[in-house]
């Protein structure tokens, strides 16, 4: 059988020798006009919108066209993952700042030149540039900011007779206590499971609130171990105890949505710390009751002065495996479109997208040009708590570090741990992570 | 099979020599054996074994996808030597452990049962049911689970309110860590029942009649005849049962990718959603493609545990 | 040739029996019935406590949106061309190998074929990323021949199709060649139409398989005029996080869920017998 034998090798030797001799042919530079790649996870409205700004673009630069690529939110980094790296990657991808120090590492997002970084440093605030920083260096434009804050039901509030928000914790156990007792299928307050950013960033939010931090000053190992950290944790394990707080009632759905949200619509959870984004979808699913919404400041802890939420923020980042041309030419759109000229009355084409879907933009310009909107009962605590924000960490292995803390949270609001374990097993969770990263 | 003279049967009368036979040349049928196979063998070997060459050989190195393949750091056995250092990984391990035997302790004794009740007893309908539960199998598992979470959902979900309505508390189904893989197992015997009643009802068909009639006559009843006649002879479709259950559970990924992401607190881990999230979020394709090798030299193990003991058995 | 010898005696025999009977339709029975009635509820109603059985206003809203949100018409013609090619080429290169590694002999056949079946063995996560590289490197990636190429040829296919043909007898073959005909045509001629139940079996399940898949597509493609159905269910799935939008998502896994369904009723017979034969002899 030597002639199919010697066939099917000769497929195989070739399989090999393709695959050893690394990628096809790359795009190479075209004569004229330059096409970029925009990748994002923006929905069709938004798609739309920057599709528009893209073609004024093209109109005033006619020799740079802007195609846009959407995926789906939970398919954006793993398609960087497979596509970035080849030569037809995206030029330009919106990105979650946390995965910045990989992709800065990995050449994937290149060093932003002296003029747009000038830029950054200018018009953004001191937190968000530096989540689009490493070693100093500026990476990346911010966009779009994200924070929590005390989202509660003021209807549950009236009927369990108190008065204002809770400011501190002590407000808070005794504001849940009463909501609770209400009536047997609500609780006081809630948390959110089976989701990261749902259950880590709240409890990060508390934890600075309190004083303390997530990791320690350098970013290498975790400070969960802390007296504040412990008492975040006591917190947590109070609520829990007392059955304030149910689990099953606050979980989420792989697309983020879920019991949580929709508990809170239905009136059965008196308060929870959800992020500024979520307004699109209480207005639609509440209605007229969105009215009983109210949002308040992070309480404070026992060991903290400052309420501080957990601040998140998304950048948009240049491919450095591109071609000269191909970056120049994006560094030229990306300033374009998150400077004042490209948008209406003072504010960015970037900030407009942004407020359209009830998300912050994060350029001071932006920011006034649009006070009027930002300025909504719902919004205006979440534009305040701007200033005091908490980043959340941007190293390495960050990603598997906060896997691990939603895993012990995870644990101790179902009581299967306590508060010193959780934070005990977290803190070695998290350094593993760390360190398995570098 | 070098056989020339075959008894002409009736209308072939040809039977004056044929001069060349080359059509039967076991040199041509080589030649078409080579034609016929190549096709396949080079799809095989090229989009499966090949690929599984370079995940062995990613296996050895450290690799965040970002770079081209052709950058990746040499660590040695360094992956295989931390493999069990990461409790999230220990824990997937773990969890597919409980998940696969679960799944095969759910799903063996239960398409049995009503696989018998499909067969024996003449009831009307019957087929309709089976083809009922075999439309489980061919619906893709992304639109199921959406309705799933639905019916899995606290409050408003109607398998809490079912449990509800005789009197006790509804778990957390996908919420609660100690529910929420054994969610995930019921889910899984919901899709893919209907195809193992499918194969046992096949091999019910083949055992003789007579077995059954002598039992009878020896005075068995149903128990004794189910125990001494049905399952011995039923063994070979039953192990053929156990272990596609095992396969299919071992590699199982779409429910919790798509449901649980994992959680909550790691309860619903398993070892292919972590290979996916070490490679694709935390960037750690050596160790991914460390624990997919183990995966697989798991899963032939247990394929040649298995037959080595279908050959003791026939024995 | 259903032998199913007891006849249930007693009234109280027969009714328990149906009464298993009904539980053992109603248990598969149920999800489906809550996506089809899900789809036509409202939003509100979707979510009230306690949940309702039957819709009491439906409506068509969320199956109209759903469809024009998303180009499902365009991703059903999509998932024809993949699922269709893949199909047809799994049953031409299955039955071509089977034949050979049914009737014919050489050394190193039963590694080869052994080897083949092992690979069925491979959880598809382990050769993902590889895979991508691969066919990225031929620059095949986001096409439908991309998506298609490692489903070109399938090894339980060619478990199926050597089991059944391995049942042909061989004084068919040899009297076919002894007519002086060509093996190809032997295999087509011959060999085919004895088997018929086992290759319409392999043609619905690799229909099934490749329509349903969902992480190959979702890695190669990137153009979202290509998407099958499947991806184009995940990208409805992740479109907003609003309230509103959960019906539609139901509305849509109802559209995704039709065609696989349809194929399945109508070709059921044949399959459920060729799934049945091919166990046993397994």
């Amino acid at each position: 059988m030597k002639k199919h034998t010697w066939l099917s090798g000769l497929g195989i030797a070739a399989a090999v020798a393709l695959v050893a001799t690394g990628c096809s042919s790359s795009g190479g530079s075209d004569s004229g006009s330059t096409e970029l790649t925009f990748l994002t996870h923006w929905g069709p409205d938004q798609v739309t919108m920057l599709e528009e700004a893209a073609s004024a673009f093209t109109e005033e630069n006619p020799d740079i066209t802007v195609k846009v690529q959407a995926v789906p939110f939970a398919n954006l980094l793993s398609t960087l993952r497979t596509q970035g790296a080849s030569a037809d990657g995206p030029t330009i991808a919106g990105i979650y700042d946390a995965w910045l120090p990989e992709l800065a590492r990995d050449g994937l997002a290149a060093e932003a030149p002296a003029d747009v970084a000038k830029d950054v440093e200018e018009n953004w605030p001191e937190g968000v540039v530096s989540a689009a920083s490493q070693d100093g260096k500026v990476y990346g434009i911010p966009n779009e900011i994200d924070l929590y804050q005390l989202n509660y039901n003021t209807a549950l509030f009236e009927e369990a007779g108190i008065a204002e928000a809770p400011t501190n914790w002590d407000e808070l156990v005794t504001a849940a206590e009463a909501i609770t007792a209400t009536a047997p299928d609500r609780q006081g307050i809630g948390f959110i499971t089976s989701w990261n950013s749902g259950a880590v960033h709240p409890f990060l939010s508390l934890l600075a609130s309190n004083g303390g931090s997530f990791l320690n000053a350098a970013g290498d190992a975790a400070d969960l171990e802390s007296p504040e950290a412990l008492e975040t944790a006591e917190l947590y394990q109070q609520l829990v105890d007392a059955g304030l707080t149910d689990p099953s009632m606050s979980g989420a759905n792989a697309n983020t949505t879920g019991p949580y949200l929709d508990n809170f619509v239905n009136g059965k959870t008196g308060m929870i710390i959800m992020a500024n984004w979520w307004e699109g979808s209480l207005k639609d699913a509440m209605g007229d009751d969105f009215a009983n919404v109210a949002t308040a400041p992070i309480p404070v802890g026992p060991s903290g002065d400052v309420s501080s939420s957990i601040s998140y923020s998304w950048d948009t980042i240049v491919n450095g495996n591109a071609s000269d041309e191909k970056q120049e030419a994006a560094w030229k759109f990306l300033s374009w479109l998150n400077g004042p000229d490209s948008g209406e009355n003072g504010s960015s084409a970037m900030g407009d997208i942004l407020i359209s879907m009830g998300i912050l933009p994060s350029r001071v310009s932006d920011v006034d040009a649009h006070a009027e909107a930002l300025s909504s009962e719902f919004l205006s605590s979440y534009v305040t708590a701007m200033e005091t924000a908490t980043p959340f960490p941007t190293v390495l292995g960050a990603s598997a570090a906060a896997d691990a803390l939603q895993r012990q949270i995870e644990a101790l609001l179902n009581g299967q741990a306590d508060a010193a374990t959780a934070m005990k097993t977290a803190t070695t969770d998290v350094d593993a992570a760390l360190t398995a990263a570098r | 099979m070098n056989v020339t003279s075959t008894p002409t049967v009736g209308g072939s009368v040809r039977s004056l020599p044929r001069p060349r036979r080359r059509r039967t040349d076991r040199a041509h049928r080589g030649i078409t054996a080579a034609i016929f196979l190549s096709p396949t063998l080079l799809v095989i070997g090229l989009f499966t074994m090949v690929p599984m060459i370079m995940t062995i050989v990613i296996s050895f190195h450290r690799w965040s996808m970002f770079t081209p393949i052709t950058d990746m750091d040499f660590v040695g056995f360094d992956n295989y030597a931390r493999l069990l250092n990461d409790s999230a990984r220990v824990q997937a391990i773990a969890n597919t452990g409980v998940y696969v035997l679960l799944s095969v302790l759910i799903t063996v004794p239960l398409a049995f049962l009503i696989a018998m009740l499909l067969y024996f007893p003449r009831l009307r309908g019957r087929n309709v049911v089976r083809v009922i539960l075999f439309a489980t199998y061919v619906i893709p598992t992304i639109a199921i689970v959406i309705i799933w979470s639905n019916i899995y959902a606290p409050g408003y979900g109607p398998l809490s309110a079912m449990v509800q309505a005789i009197g006790l508390t509804p778990p957390g189904w996908l919420s609660d860590p100690q529910w929420a893989l054994l969610s995930l197992v019921i889910f899984n015997v919901w899709q893919m029942l209907g195809y193992y009643v499918i194969l046992l009802v096949a091999g019910l068909t083949q055992i003789p009649e007579e077995l059954y009639e002598a039992a009878k006559v020896d005075g068995a009843g149903i128990v004794r005849q189910t125990w001494s006649i049905t399952l011995p002879m039923l063994s070979g479709s039953l192990v053929f049962v156990v272990l596609m259950t095992i396969i299919n559970s071992i590699q199982v990924f779409d429910p919790i990718y798509l449901l649980t992401q994992g959680g909550p607190a790691g309860s619903t881990n398993v070892v292919s959603f972590e290979i996916q999230r070490s490679a694709f979020q935390y960037g750690q394709a050596g160790d991914a493609s460390a624990l997919a090798v183990s995966l697989f030299m798991l899963i032939v193990l247990v394929g040649v545990v298995l037959n080595a003991i279908l050959k003791v058995r026939k024995r | 040739m259903s032998r199913s010898r007891i006849r249930p005696r007693t009234l109280a025999q027969r009714t328990l029996l149906y009464v298993l009977l009904i539980i053992v339709a109603a248990v598969p029975l149920f999800p489906l019935y809550w996506l089809v009635i899900s789809a036509f509820k409202t939003p509100a109603e979707f979510v009230s406590i306690p949940p309702t059985w039957f819709p009491t206003s439906p409506t068509l809203d969320q199956v109209e949106s759903a469809l024009t949100d998303v180009p499902f018409a365009q991703s059903m013609l999509n998932s024809v061309i993949i699922a269709g090619g893949a199909t047809i080429s799994v049953l031409v290169t299955s039955i071509l190998a089977g034949y050979v590694f049914a009737k014919y002999h050489f050394r190193g056949k039963n590694l080869m074929f052994w080897s083949i079946v092992a690979t069925m063995f491979l959880p598809p996560i382990v050769t993902l990323v590889p895979l991508y590289y691969l066919i990225n490197s031929m620059g095949l990636s986001d096409s439908y021949i991309g998506v298609l190429l490692p489903w070109l040829a399938n090894a339980f296919g060619i478990f199926l199709m050597r089991q059944f043909i391995m049942d042909v007898p061989d004084e068919l073959i040899e009297a076919a060649r002894m007519d002086g005909a060509s093996e190809f045509r032997i295999v087509w001629q011959f060999v085919v139409p004895l088997i018929k139940p086992a290759v319409v079996t392999l043609a619905v399940f690799m229909f099934v398989f490749s329509w349903n898949n969902f992480l190959w597509p979702l890695t190669i493609l990137r153009t979202e005029a290509m998407y099958p159905v499947v991806l184009t269910l995940n990208r409805l799935m992740s479109y907003t996080m609003s309230f509103d939008y959960q019906n539609v998502v139901i509305a849509g896994a109802l559209i995704a869920s039709l065609p696989t369904l349809i194929v399945f009723l109508i070709s059921q017979r044949v399959f459920v017998q060729g799934i049945a034969s091919s166990g046993v002899k397994g």
